[in-house]
C-alpha cells in the first residue's frame, strides 16, 4: 500500500482524502460493532455471562459452541485488519516511542484476550467472558481514540 | 517490467473489486428485490440487530477494499487532482449513505427505500466509472 511507503501523506491530496475517509468509516464501523455486540450480549457483565453460558433461572439456553466459534472467527478477522491499518498509520505519527509501544501493547493484549477469554470460558467460567468482552470494549475504544488522533495529525499536516 | 506487472496486478485487483460489487448487486436483487415495495417488505421483518449484523462487516471490509482500490488514483495523471478528490468524496459518501439507509427503513421512513435504491445504484455506477478511468490511464501510461 502506497500510504505505508509515502514519506508524508499530507503532501498527497488523493491519499490524504482516502485515509481521512477510511479513518471516519473505521470509526463508524467500531461504533456500530460495539452497538451490535451490546444488542447481542447485553449491557452488563451478568447479561454477557447469561448469553454465552445460559441461565436456567431465566430459561436462557447456552450459546452453541459452533456459533461462538464463528462469531470469534469473523470478529477477529476484521479486528486484526483494523489493527494493522491503524498501527501502520500510527507508527508514523510524532508521538513518543514509549507511548506507541504502550498503545500497541494494549491493543494486542485486548485482541488476544477477546478470543482466548471466550474460548476459555468453558474452563474458567464467567471470568473468561467478562475478560473477553471487556477486552473487546477496550480495543474498540482505543481504536476510536487512535482514529481521532490520526485525523488530528492529518489536519495539522503532521502525518 | 516491474511497472507493467504492477499495473497488471492493480487492474486485476480493480476488476475483482468490480466483480465483487456486481455480485453484491446481484445478491441484493436476488434476496431483496429492486422495487421500493420489495425493499420495504424485506426490511420490515428485520430488527436493528439484524441490520447491524450486515452493516458492521460491510462497513469494515468495503472501507478497506475501497481504500486499497482508490489509492491507485494517486498514480493517475489523466485526470485533474480536483476530479480525483471529487470522485473519492462521491464514492465514499454514496457508500456511507447506502449502508445507513436501512436504519431509516426499519424506523418506518418510507422515502429511505427510494434513497436506498438511488445510493446503491449510484455507488455501483461510480465504482465502475473509477475503474474505467484507472483502466484507460494505465493503457495510456504503458
Amino acid at each position: 500500500m502506497k500510504f505505508i511507503a509515502s514519506k508524508k501523506l499530507s503532501d498527497n491530496p488523493t491519499l490524504r482524502a482516502v485515509i481521512v475517509w477510511m479513518l471516519l468509516l473505521l470509526m463508524l464501523a467500531m461504533v456500530l460493532s460495539l452497538g451490535a455486540k451490546e444488542i447481542e450480549y447485553g449491557l452488563t457483565p451478568q447479561t454477557w455471562v447469561s448469553t454465552v453460558m445460559g441461565n436456567p433461572d431465566e430459561f436462557i439456553d447456552p450459546m452453541l459452541f459452533s456459533d461462538l466459534l464463528l462469531s470469534i472467527h469473523t470478529d477477529l478477522f476484521g479486528l486484526i485488519i483494523t489493527f494493522i491499518l491503524i498501527a501502520s498509520l500510527y507508527v508514523r505519527t510524532l508521538r513518543s516511542m514509549k507511548s506507541k509501544i504502550i498503545v500497541f501493547s494494549a491493543l494486542l493484549i485486548a485482541l488476544l484476550l477477546y478470543p482466548l477469554g471466550l474460548l476459555g470460558s468453558s474452563l474458567i467460567g464467567a471470568m473468561g467472558i467478562i475478560t473477553a468482552l471487556s477486552a473487546f470494549i477496550v480495543f474498540h475504544t482505543l481504536i476510536i481514540i487512535l482514529c481521532f488522533d490520526l485525523l488530528l495529525s492529518l489536519s495539522r499536516k503532521r502525518l | 517490467m516491474n511497472q507493467k506487472l504492477l499495473t497488471f496486478l492493480a487492474l486485476g485487483f480493480g476488476a475483482l473489486i468490480i466483480l465483487q460489487a456486481l455480485l453484491g448487486g446481484w445478491l441484493f436483487i436476488h434476496n431483496i428485490g429492486i422495487t421500493p415495495d420489495e425493499i420495504k417488505t424485506y426490511y420490515a421483518d428485520k430488527s436493528l440487530h439484524g441490520v447491524l449484523e450486515v452493516l458492521v462487516p460491510h462497513t469494515l471490509f468495503i472501507t478497506i477494499s475501497l481504500m486499497a482500490f482508490l489509492h491507485f488514483l494517486s498514480f493517475i495523471d489523466t485526470i485533474e487532482q480536483k476530479t480525483k478528490t471529487y470522485f473519492l468524496h462521491l464514492l465514499f459518501s454514496l457508500f456511507l449513505l447506502d449502508q445507513l439507509t436501512p436504519i431509516g427503513i426499519i424506523l418506518g421512513i418510507e422515502s429511505f427505500t427510494y434513497l436506498k435504491i438511488l445510493f446503491f445504484v449510484g455507488f455501483e455506477v461510480v465504482l465502475g466509472w473509477v475503474w474505467i478511468i484507472t483502466f484507460f490511464a494505465s493503457i495510456k501510461k504503458n
